[in-house]
C-alpha cells in the first residue's frame, strides 16, 4: 500500500517536473522571437511547410463540416419554421468553436505530428548536435521559427476553415436544399459580431496554434534519438494536443461566453 | 612550450551505473594531431563531446584554450565553439539545405561576409574535400563517404584553431580514404591546427598523428609517438596496434559457456 502511494506520488512528482521544463522550453523559445524575426526567411518558410501545406486538409474538412452543419441545422429547422436562421446557426457555430477547435485538432494532425517527427529526426541524425557545436543555438534557428509560424499560421487557417465552411453550409443550405439566399445572409450580417465571434474565434485559434506548435516542438526537441522515440514523439503530439485543445475550448468558451 | 590546446586533469564520466572514464589526465598539443584511438564503446566519442562541453564531467577539469569548459556561461562557451569544427560520425548534415548551403551554413551564421566572398570560400573548402562539382547536389543526393567529406569541408569552413573528427574514415572508399587522410595532414600543416582525430583506423592513424592516445576502460591504456606505440612491450596495446585477435582484451562480450547455453532449456 504504502509502495503504491509512494510510486502514484513519484509519477506526480515526475509530470510535474516535465510540465516545468515544458514551460521553460516555451519562455526560452518565447526569448527568441526576437532573433527569429531578425531572419524573416526562416519564419515565412516555416508559415509556408505550416500553415501553406496545411491549407488542402483545412479546406476540404472546412467544405464538408460546413455542408453537415446545414444539412443538421435544415433537419431540426424546418419543423419549426424557422429555416431562415439557418445562416446564423452555421455561421456561430463554426465561428465560436469548430474552427477554432477542428482547425487546431487538424493542425495537430498534419503541422504538429510533422513538426516533432523533424526535429526528432533532426535530434537523432545530430543535426542540433552539430548546430550546438558550429556556435549556432537551435533553439533560436529551428525552434522559435517554427514557434512563430505555427502561432501566426494556425489563426489565419482557422479564418479559412469558417469562411470554406459557410460557404459550403449556403451550398447545401440555398443551393440543395432551398433556404432564401437573402436571409441564409442578411442574417449572418446581423447576427454575427466582431468581438464577441469573430475576435473570440481569433483568440481561440491563436491560443490553440500556440498551444499546439509548443507540444510539437517540444516533444520532437526531447525525443530519444531512434526510430521508436521519433514515433512514441510523433504520436504523443497528437493525442496530447488533441485532448488539450478539447479541455482548453471548454475553459475557454466558460469564459467567453459563459454568462 | 606552447600551452595545450586540451587539458583533461582527473576527468570521471558517467553514464547511468556505467563508468565511462575513471580519474583520466590528458594534453592534447596546439597545432599537433593527436589521435584517440580504442574499441568500440570506450568513451572515444563522448571525449570529444566533453572537449566540446556538449557533456560536463562528473569530476576533474576540461580546459580548452585555457578557458575551463564547465564554468563558461552560455554565450562564452558558443564563443568558444567558434574556435573549433566538429566532424561528426553520422556527418549531421542539415538535410533541408543542398551540399553548398551545409558548408555554408557557419559563415552565414558567424559573419558579414558577402556572397561573393561567401562563395569562393565555400568553393575553397569543397575544392579540398574534391567535392567543388558536387556542390548543387541534395543530402539524400551523396553516398555515405561524399556526406563525410562535405561534413569535412563545414568543419574547416570558419579556420577554425582546432577540429575534433569523430571517425573521419569510416565508410570511405579507399581512394576517398587516401585522399582525405592527406587533406587532414595538409589542413593542419599549412593551417596550424589542432587536429584531434577519433578512430580506430590503425594504420591510416600511423601514417599522419604525432601523437597518440589508446583508451580502455576507462583509462588511458597507452600513450605516445605511433611508432613507439608499436613497439610497446604492453600487452593490450600491443593487442590493439596489431589488431590480434588473442590478448587481453576479449572479443566476446561476457557469456556463460557456449555449451551451458545450448543445455539450457
Amino acid at each position: 500500500m504504502i509502495f503504491w502511494k509512494y510510486n502514484l506520488m513519484q509519477q506526480f512528482m515526475d509530470l510535474f517536473a516535465a510540465l516545468g521544463r515544458a514551460v521553460l522550453f516555451l519562455f526560452h523559445a518565447l526569448l527568441l522571437m526576437g532573433a527569429a524575426l531578425l531572419r524573416p526567411r526562416l519564419v515565412i518558410k516555416q508559415i509556408y511547410s505550416i500553415g501553406v501545406m496545411s491549407l488542402l486538409i483545412i479546406i476540404l474538412s472546412g467544405g464538408f463540416v460546413g455542408a453537415v452543419l446545414a444539412f443538421q441545422g435544415y433537419e431540426t429547422m424546418v419543423d419549426f419554421g424557422a429555416t431562415d436562421a439557418l445562416g446564423i446557426m452555421v455561421a456561430l457555430a463554426l465561428l465560436r468553436e469548430l474552427g477554432p477547435v477542428v482547425g487546431a485538432l487538424l493542425f495537430a494532425g498534419r503541422a504538429g505530428s510533422a513538426l516533432s517527427a523533424e526535429i526528432g529526426l533532426m535530434r537523432a541524425t545530430e543535426q542540433l548536435s552539430a548546430m550546438e557545436m558550429m556556435a549556432v543555438d537551435p533553439m533560436a534557428r529551428v525552434i522559435a521559427p517554427r514557434l512563430l509560424g505555427g502561432m501566426l499560421a494556425m489563426p489565419l487557417l482557422a479564418a479559412i476553415f469558417n469562411v470554406v465552411g459557410i460557404y459550403g453550409g449556403y451550398l447545401i443550405g440555398v443551393e440543395v436544399l432551398g433556404v432564401d439566399r437573402g436571409s441564409f445572409w442578411s442574417q449572418i450580417q446581423h447576427g454575427v459580431e466582431w468581438g464577441k465571434d469573430i475576435g473570440n474565434s481569433l483568440i481561440k485559434s491563436f491560443i490553440f496554434g500556440v498551444v499546439v506548435t509548443w507540444i510539437a516542438v517540444y516533444n520532437g526537441y526531447t525525443a530519444e534519438p531512434s526510430p521508436e522515440g521519433v514515433g512514441r514523439a510523433t504520436t504523443l503530439t497528437v493525442v496530447l494536443s488533441s485532448v488539450i485543445v478539447l479541455a482548453l475550448d471548454f475553459v475557454l468558451t466558460a469564459i467567453m461566453f459563459g454568462g | 612550450m606552447h600551452e595545450p590546446a586540451v587539458q583533461l586533469d582527473g576527468v570521471s564520466f558517467s553514464r547511468g551505473t556505467r563508468k565511462i572514464f575513471a580519474n583520466i589526465d590528458m594534453r592534447i598539443a596546439t597545432g599537433k594531431i593527436t589521435a584517440v584511438m580504442g574499441p568500440s564503446g570506450t568513451g572515444k566519442t563522448t571525449l570529444l563531446r566533453l572537449i566540446g562541453g556538449q557533456l560536463l564531467p562528473r569530476q576533474g577539469t576540461v580546459r580548452v584554450f585555457g578557458q575551463q569548459v564547465s564554468t563558461l556561461r552560455h554565450a562564452e562557451l558558443y564563443q568558444l565553439r567558434k574556435r573549433m569544427g566538429m566532424l561528426f560520425q553520422s556527418s549531421a548534415l542539415l538535410t533541408d539545405l543542398d551540399v553548398f548551403e551545409n558548408v555554408a551554413f557557419p559563415l552565414r551564421a558567424h559573419t558579414k561576409l558577402t556572397e561573393r566572398l561567401i562563395r569562393d570560400i565555400v568553393l575553397m573548402k569543397l575544392e579540398i574535400v574534391g567535392l567543388r562539382g558536387a556542390r548543387r547536389l541534395r543530402v539524400e543526393e551523396l553516398s555515405g563517404g561524399m556526406a563525410r567529406r562535405v561534413a569535412l569541408a563545414r568543419a574547416i569552413v570558419l579556420d577554425p584553431e582546432m577540429v575534433l573528427y569523430d571517425e573521419p574514415f569510416v565508410g570511405l572508399d579507399p581512394i576517398s580514404m587516401g585522399a582525405i587522410v592527406r587533406a587532414l595532414k595538409t589542413i593542419n600543416e599549412v593551417l596550424r591546427i589542432t587536429s584531434v582525430i577519433v578512430t580506430h583506423d590503425v594504420v591510416e592513424v600511423v601514417s599522419i598523428a604525432d601523437e597518440v592516445f589508446l583508451l580502455a576502460d576507462g583509462r588511458i591504456e597507452g600513450h605516445g609517438a605511433p611508432h613507439a606505440l608499436y613497439d610497446d612491450s604492453s600487452p593490450w596495446v600491443k593487442q590493439f596496434m596489431h589488431g590480434l585477435a588473442d590478448g587481453p582484451v576479449p572479443f566476446h562480450y561476457p557469456a556463460p559457456s557456449l555449451m551451458n547455453d545450448f543445455l539450457e532449456v
